[in-house]
């Protein structure tokens, strides 16, 4: 029952690496801001640190993670429109979430 | 199926002395009797180890990276040894790479014990409880310490005193669920971030995160605080897992059990756990099923399986060759309400 969903699997999975730049870490309004570019998206977004696996189209989750400037995060984006979702959404990590 | 990938299980790797002191100071009545140093040595091993061939001499494989417990034995065999000799065992025995002593039985440590300690920067600790106690119970906290942990994205209620986790895709309703079922009286665990820990051979017990608690995410209202809201009745810190539900919209293909005889499980951290998927369509009150869900695994708990002696019952009847369909009760005197 489960088997056959892998089957029809056509995309793979992207995983990227990326740094918190701004001075503030990854607080309120930048999760808010992930998790509403996710939820435009069908793939599955999960952000991984420190052996935590959260689910990035959850507020409280991506809130869990408390990553400061500095810290390295692993981003997996899997589904059928994962590229798109994954561009918009490392550039937002790049772009230091528009601040400092 | 949920996915559980190696990304969401994290094991310790070591715990400095500092943190072990800092936990088990008033825990396990844990009392600093050398200076103040060796805090940052780690620990990588949650086996604990009695030194007493080692002070016997007899060096080869002493598990000198363990935590090493000082019994009445180990006190009673250096009050026997001359100043001279004490000082030199002693001195062989803390050259080596130990993360720390601790002394049971309110033993008092010897001076040789404290020379070596602020030579060597090996912190001792004293304990009035037994050495059987005391290993006990730090073995039960290291064990817990480097335990592997999993991190699952769902809902972790206990209902009637079943630890239930909601997974599903997001958005789907997991803390609607969860909500729902506080509001009946059952407990929040932890919501969106859960962690579990395995438990000796067969447990998982999950809990929030220490930041999060148990505040939650309802969509359409924003972050709420469900301790604040209904009060300590309302929550829980940790609880076994006992039966995970998999939410999921209708679909046709997919199959679910009609009879419930056919259990499926799902492997956690290599312990299975009951396993359902509900699917949800309108009209369904998902919260009831949730509680018909978990008093039918109390009552499986319990030894009665609704399913098999339903089975049974059947089989009984297949056998007596009776197929006409009897009343519940053939003739009821007088009964008209």
């Amino acid at each position: 029952m489960v088997d056959s969903c892998i089957n029809k699997k056509k995309y793979l999975m992207i995983e990227r690496e990326v740094e918190i730049v701004n001075n503030a870490g990854l607080h309120t309004r930048p999760a808010a801001t992930i998790v509403k570019i996710a939820a435009k998206y069908k793939c599955e977004f999960f952000i991984h640190k420190d052996g935590m696996n959260i689910n990035g189209k959850s507020i409280i989750g991506v809130m869990t993670l408390a990553a400061e400037k500095g810290s390295k995060i692993m981003l997996t984006f899997d589904g059928e429109d994962e590229e798109k979702a994954a561009e918009e959404i490392i550039d937002y990590f790049n772009r230091g979430f528009d601040e400092e | 199926m949920i996915k559980i990938s190696s990304k969401n299980i994290s094991r310790k790797e070591s715990i400095t002395v500092k943190f072990l002191y800092a936990n088990a100071k008033e825990r396990f009545k844990l009392e600093l009797l050398s200076k103040e140093v060796g805090f940052e040595k780690e620990i990588h091993d949650q086996n604990l180890h009695r030194p007493g061939l080692a002070l016997a001499g007899f060096f080869e494989l002493f598990s000198h990276d363990r935590v090493q417990i000082f019994g009445n034995t180990e006190m009673k065999y250096l009050s026997q040894l001359t100043i001279a000799k004490r000082a030199e065992i002693l001195s062989k025995l803390f050259a080596y790479n130990i993360p720390c002593v601790l002394i049971t039985n309110n033993n008092k440590p010897y001076d040789e014990i404290l020379e070596m300690s602020e030579k060597y920067k090996i912190p001792i600790f004293g304990s009035t409880h037994s050495t059987t106690k005391l290993s006990y119970l730090i073995s039960d906290f290291l064990d817990d310490q480097f335990a592997p942990r999993a991190s699952i994205h769902g809902s972790f209620v206990d209902v009637y005193g079943a630890g239930m986790l909601f997974v599903g895709n997001s958005g789907i309703g997991k803390s609607e669920v969860a909500l729902d079922l506080v509001e009946r009286g059952h407990r929040l665990v932890a919501d969106d971030v859960v962690i579990f820990t395995k438990k000796g051979e067969g447990i998982l017990m999950g809990s929030g995160t220490e930041l999060v608690k148990h505040f939650m995410e309802i969509r359409g209202i924003g972050i709420i605080d469900v301790r604040s809201m209904f009060g300590i009745r309302a929550i829980r810190f940790q609880k076994r897992l006992e039966v995970v539900i998999e939410l999921e919209i209708w679909d046709d293909t997919s199959e679910y059990t009609r009879t419930g005889l056919d259990d499926s499980t799902i492997t956690i951290l290599g312990v299975e756990i009951p396993y359902i998927k509900l699917p949800i369509i309108p009209g369904k009150n998902i919260t009831v099923i949730s509680e018909v869900i978990a008093l039918n695994y109390l009552l499986k708990h319990y030894g009665y399986d609704a399913a098999k002696i339903f089975q049974n019952k059947l089989t009984t009847k297949l056998k007596a060759k009776r197929s006409e369909v009897d009343r519940v009760i053939d003739y009821f005197e007088h009964d008209f309400e």
